[in-house]
């Protein structure tokens, strides 16, 4: 069945809108398992998450808000000069909100699961 | 015009973002640098050309949309769009800065505003209001209609408004660690010149009685110069440059009643060095205004006109740094922007860079020219 425009559109908005929610998750808990830098944060989240599909230039300001909010610490490498890299942990405060979101969000699949099954 | 060197093209984009960005985002420019180097390479598949380069930068998008998403300024101030926010108000600080510089050398010199405008102003004060909006919208119309031939240019090459903002980037540019070795040097040199006795017995009266002052004034400058050499751009040194701009606007004001300081010059005449007159030889009843008080003068309201400037940057710039969380001392940075590419010095002497160096690892054969072509 082929998408109408309106019905692309409403699934744009709607897109957006649980993208915006589900990034922050899914980017302590990736940074939860390993340090990474900017580039890296981009390439797992390409790989793992084809949902998501940020554009480039968002993941940066993100990470970014999240250190301003305390829940990510950073840190620069600078072994190679051309290519200095600010890596990202998750904090303690990160990891305490990761586990509270981890387990809304399961709540939340589990409940949006059956309701749209009955509606099914 | 774009260019074939990838670095250059990376180079250029940044600095298209950095137009939009707040002054404090070299972090900022440096993790885009980063993914930019690291996304051609992949797309090059280890290689970087200026076409895997040009890739990644139409990736990375927009740099107004980029830079705004990063400064997350994302609200308008009055008429002005959210990316346009920062620009504007540092191409404004600037404008406001360079005229505020001038009209207090000037008063100093004792111009009034209306003698330097060269007209006394008419049904003030609304004639002013009406002559702002007349100028402002000429300048959007001339930008808007300028703006027009930029819509075919690619990411990398600078819109002319960008161009125009950029010089608000320059304004704010911390300063450069040679110019700092030349506030040092020059502080020192000039320092011990006016302390010879040699040069003293030229100086007038009134001047001998400050020329010390002077000397302390300079080996003071050289300690900023040092300070922003071995530390960057700190609280501590912009205090320091803030704290000297004031003083010297002081000590200038007494410079500039004092007058010209040399009543005499050296001059070479028959085979030795000779003391001449130099006060007494323009002392003649037909001139009003000896050109020695004008060269004095003129003198005194440029090092005003810089220390106000000076006043006023390093003022904004403790300000951002506090706001930003950082402390007194810490080790800034220069102004010399980092090149990615290799010096020329560098490439006399057949050293090249890493990503010159990579290409010949991965390379099939053919060259980084031919296949841009």
């Amino acid at each position: 069945m082929s998408m109408t425009k309106k019905t692309q559109d409403e699934l744009d908005r709607w897109s957006k809108e649980v993208k915006r929610g589900a990034v922050t998750l899914a980017i302590l808990s990736l940074l939860s398992k390993k340090r990474a830098y900017g580039y890296e944060v981009v390439k797992l989240l390409d790989a793992k998450m084809k949902f998501l599909a940020l554009e480039q230039g968002t993941v940066y300001p993100l990470l970014r808000r999240l250190e301003k909010r305390e829940l990510l610490k950073s840190e620069w490498d600078y072994e190679d000069p051309a290519k200095a890299k600010k890596y990202y942990t998750v904090t303690q405060e990160g990891l305490k909100a990761l586990g509270a979101m981890t387990q809304t969000w399961s709540v939340l699949s589990r409940e949006m699961r059956e309701v749209v099954n009955e509606v099914e | 015009m774009s260019s074939n060197d990838p670095l250059k093209l990376i180079e250029q984009y940044l600095d298209r973002v950095r137009v939009y960005l707040p002054l404090d985002s070299e972090d900022a420019i440096v993790e885009l640098q980063t993914h930019l180097i690291e996304e051609s390479e992949r797309i090059g598949e280890g290689t970087m050309t200026a076409g895997s380069a040009m890739m990644a930068i139409e990736r990375m998008g927009e740099p107004k949309s980029v830079a705004n998403e990063y400064a997350g300024s994302g609200k308008k101030v009055g008429p002005v769009p959210a990316e346009y926010v920062n620009p504007v108000i540092r191409i404004i600080v600037v404008i406001v800065g360079i005229a505020a510089a001038f009209v207090i050398g000037a008063s100093m010199l004792g111009v009034t505003l209306t003698q330097l405008l060269g007209t006394d102003i008419q049904n003030w004060p609304v004639s002013i209001l009406i002559i702002i909006f007349l100028n402002i919208f000429i300048i959007i119309a001339i930008i808007g209609i300028i703006s027009m031939f930029d819509r075919e240019k690619p990411l990398t090459d600078k819109t002319t408004l960008e161009t125009i903002f950029g010089l608000g980037v320059e304004g704010f540019k911390p300063k450069g660690r040679l110019d700092a070795l030349g506030d040092l040097i020059m502080g020192i040199f000039w320092g011990i010149l006016l302390m010879l006795p040699g040069m003293v017995v030229l100086y007038t009266t009134e001047f001998v009685n400050v020329y010390l002052l002077v000397v302390i004034f300079l080996f003071m400058g050289a300690i900023r110069g040092a300070l922003f050499f071995v530390g960057g751009e700190n609280n501590f040194n912009l205090a320091i440059e803030g704290i000297l701009g004031i003083v010297w606007i002081a000590f200038a004001i007494v410079l500039f009643n004092i007058g010209w300081p040399l009543e005499d010059v050296y001059v070479y005449a028959d085979g030795s060095w000779q003391i001449f007159p130099i006060i007494d030889f323009f002392q003649t009843p037909e001139i009003l205004l000896s050109p020695l008080d004008w060269i004095w003068a003129v003198i005194m309201f440029v090092t005003v006109v810089v220390s106000v400037w000076r006043i006023i940057v390093s003022t904004m710039k403790i300000t951002m740094y506090l706001r930003a969380g950082k402390a007194i001392w810490w080790q800034g940075n220069w102004g010399e922007r980092r090149s990615l590419r290799t010096p020329l010095w560098k490439r006399i002497l057949g050293e090249h860079d890493q990503f010159q160096k990579k290409e010949a690892e991965y390379y099939d054969g053919n060259t980084e020219s031919e296949e841009s072509q």
